[in-house]
């Protein structure tokens, strides 16, 4: 029983590193889709940005509310800024923005590709001569990767705003000194880390829920347990892999 | 005649169930072939196997005198431009419209400018009767209009071959028979073809030669008259649809 589950997980695994390898050789060989990639941009990253922003201003103004009021019992109320900021940066934006991109472009990916795959178009692809990972796969991996990161500084920024907001409503905290004491904290290699690590989460959300929409055979039965599938493992793989990533890049910067 | 497609040997199987045990037949230039067989005799699979959509276990497949079952699926995507599937359920992709669905083809293989592009896929159309549906998505199609459309597909590249996986399957009288006549004036311009049907009505009407799949081997290959002739109780059967 174990010695199944772990040789399938080995043979998931297996298929999706060979999926990486195909996917990086369509990357770098012609033609490129450059219209499917920007299409898949608009339809990843720009349609994602509303909630991304509702989601890092309300972390922002949460946190700030509730370090704000936690700190004023110790007279700290003045290292709000930074540890608002810094901790959005580093961790909060990433891992929101991604494990909410997960639940809404790894759910979409993979039912988009399992219904075509039910319904033949990923045969009808193959039979007109062309490659399904690099007219499918490639511009959705590219586009999930360049959207990620820059909806996570996005919503980083906005959850400081947000954060600004409440530092001076609540706290009557001046709006120079808020914004110096983000500006002293926050260093480039914050925000460059937040961005790396959006980066293998796009990898990650992309390539796994692509992978699980070609594995789909069981009609929409199928469809519907591939995207929930996708959401569990992408999020899981998330959380873990962002406490080997933290710790490499404290090790790198730190 | 020659041959443009040989088949010898071939065995599939699915895990434990073996689905063809060794199939070997021939296709010759500007015939069609009716492949019958009750359901789940691999007709499909069958059709599938020719162009590498499925790997086969053994056997050979040759194109042209040139052997194409071991290619890699890189080397197939050349091969399918030259052998072109339609697919039961036509597989248009609905995310695109009519016009894009039978210009995708076009844009991956060709150098036409979209102007050239529009001009042959507007051609097709008229072939299959569907010039005014250019325009609307697959979802705003009948069925036999879809089947229609996904020919046409099938023939923008000019193919030398089209496998037809059941193109009438589930269609009224009228559909089928506008399916049949587009069917009949792709053969007139001297196009091979492997028809899988239920229908030997259909069968009769477009085919020069019938295949019987029986068991994972071919029960019967003859003309339409040995097959209308034929004293073979297996053939017999099949004709009286037991």
């Amino acid at each position: 029983m174990i010695k199944a589950h772990v040789t399938h997980n080995l043979k998931v695994l297996g298929e999706i590193v060979v999926l990486t390898k195909d996917c990086f050789c369509c990357t770098f060989t012609r033609p490129f889709y450059w219209g499917r990639l920007f299409e898949q941009i608009i339809n990843l990253g720009v349609g994602s940005l509303s909630i991304t922003i509702v989601i890092g201003v309300v972390t922002g103004l949460v946190m700030t509310l509730q370090f704000g009021y936690g700190l004023a019992k110790f007279g700290g109320t003045l290292y709000v800024p930074a540890i608002v900021s810094l901790s959005l940066m580093r961790e909060l934006a990433p891992i929101f923005t991604s494990l909410l991109i997960a639940g809404r472009i790894g759910s979409g990916i993979s039912a988009e590709i399992a219904a075509m795959n039910v319904t033949q178009q990923i045969d009808a692809i193959r039979a007109l001569g062309t490659n399904p990972v690099r007219v499918l796969v490639v511009p959705r991996v590219l586009a999930t990767i360049f959207s990620l990161p820059l909806l996570a500084t996005l919503s980083a920024f906005m959850g400081i705003i947000g954060g600004l907001s409440i530092a001076y409503s609540e706290f009557a905290m001046p709006a120079g000194f808020y914004i110096n004491k983000v500006l002293s904290t926050v260093q480039f290699t914050d925000v460059f880390g937040s961005m790396f690590k959006c980066a293998f989460f796009g990898f990650i959300i992309s390539i796994v829920a692509c992978y699980r929409g070609f594995q789909t055979t069981e009609g929409t039965k199928g469809v519907g347990a591939a995207t929930t599938w996708v959401v569990v493992t992408t999020s899981i793989i998330i959380l873990i892999s962002d406490f080997f990533l933290s710790k490499l890049l404290i090790l790198i910067f730190d | 005649m020659m041959n443009i497609l040989e088949v010898k040997n071939l065995v599939k199987s699915f895990d434990e169930k073996i689905i063809h045990r060794g199939i070997s037949f021939s296709l010759e230039v500007g015939e069609t072939i009716g492949l019958l067989g009750h359901s789940g005799t691999g007709k499909s699979v069958l059709l599938r196997s020719l162009i590498g959509l499925e790997h086969i276990d053994e056997g050979e497949v040759y194109f042209h005198q040139k052997r194409i079952d071991h290619l890699t699926e890189q080397q197939l995507y050349a091969i399918r431009t030259k052998i072109s599937y339609s697919f039961q359920n036509a597989a248009l992709f609905d995310s695109i419209s009519v016009f894009e669905n039978i210009a995708y083809p076009l844009f991956e293989h060709t150098k036409l400018t979209e102007e050239q592009v529009e001009v042959r896929v507007r051609d097709i159309l008229k072939t299959v009767n569907m010039e005014d549906a250019i325009e609307l998505m697959p979802s705003d199609l009948s069925g036999g209009m879809q089947k229609r459309v996904g020919l046409a597909r099938s023939m923008v590249l000019n193919p030398e071959i089209l496998l037809y996986d059941e193109p009438t399957a589930g269609l009224d009288p009228v559909n089928v028979e506008m399916v049949l006549e587009v069917m009949n004036r792709f053969k007139s311009k001297g196009l091979s073809g492997i028809l899988v049907t239920h229908d030997i009505p259909t069968a009769r009407k477009i085919c020069d030669r019938i295949l019987i799949l029986k068991e994972g081997t071919i029960g019967f290959n003859g003309t339409i008259e040995d097959f209308d002739k034929s004293d073979d109780p297996f053939v017999q059967s099949f004709l009286l649809g037991q």
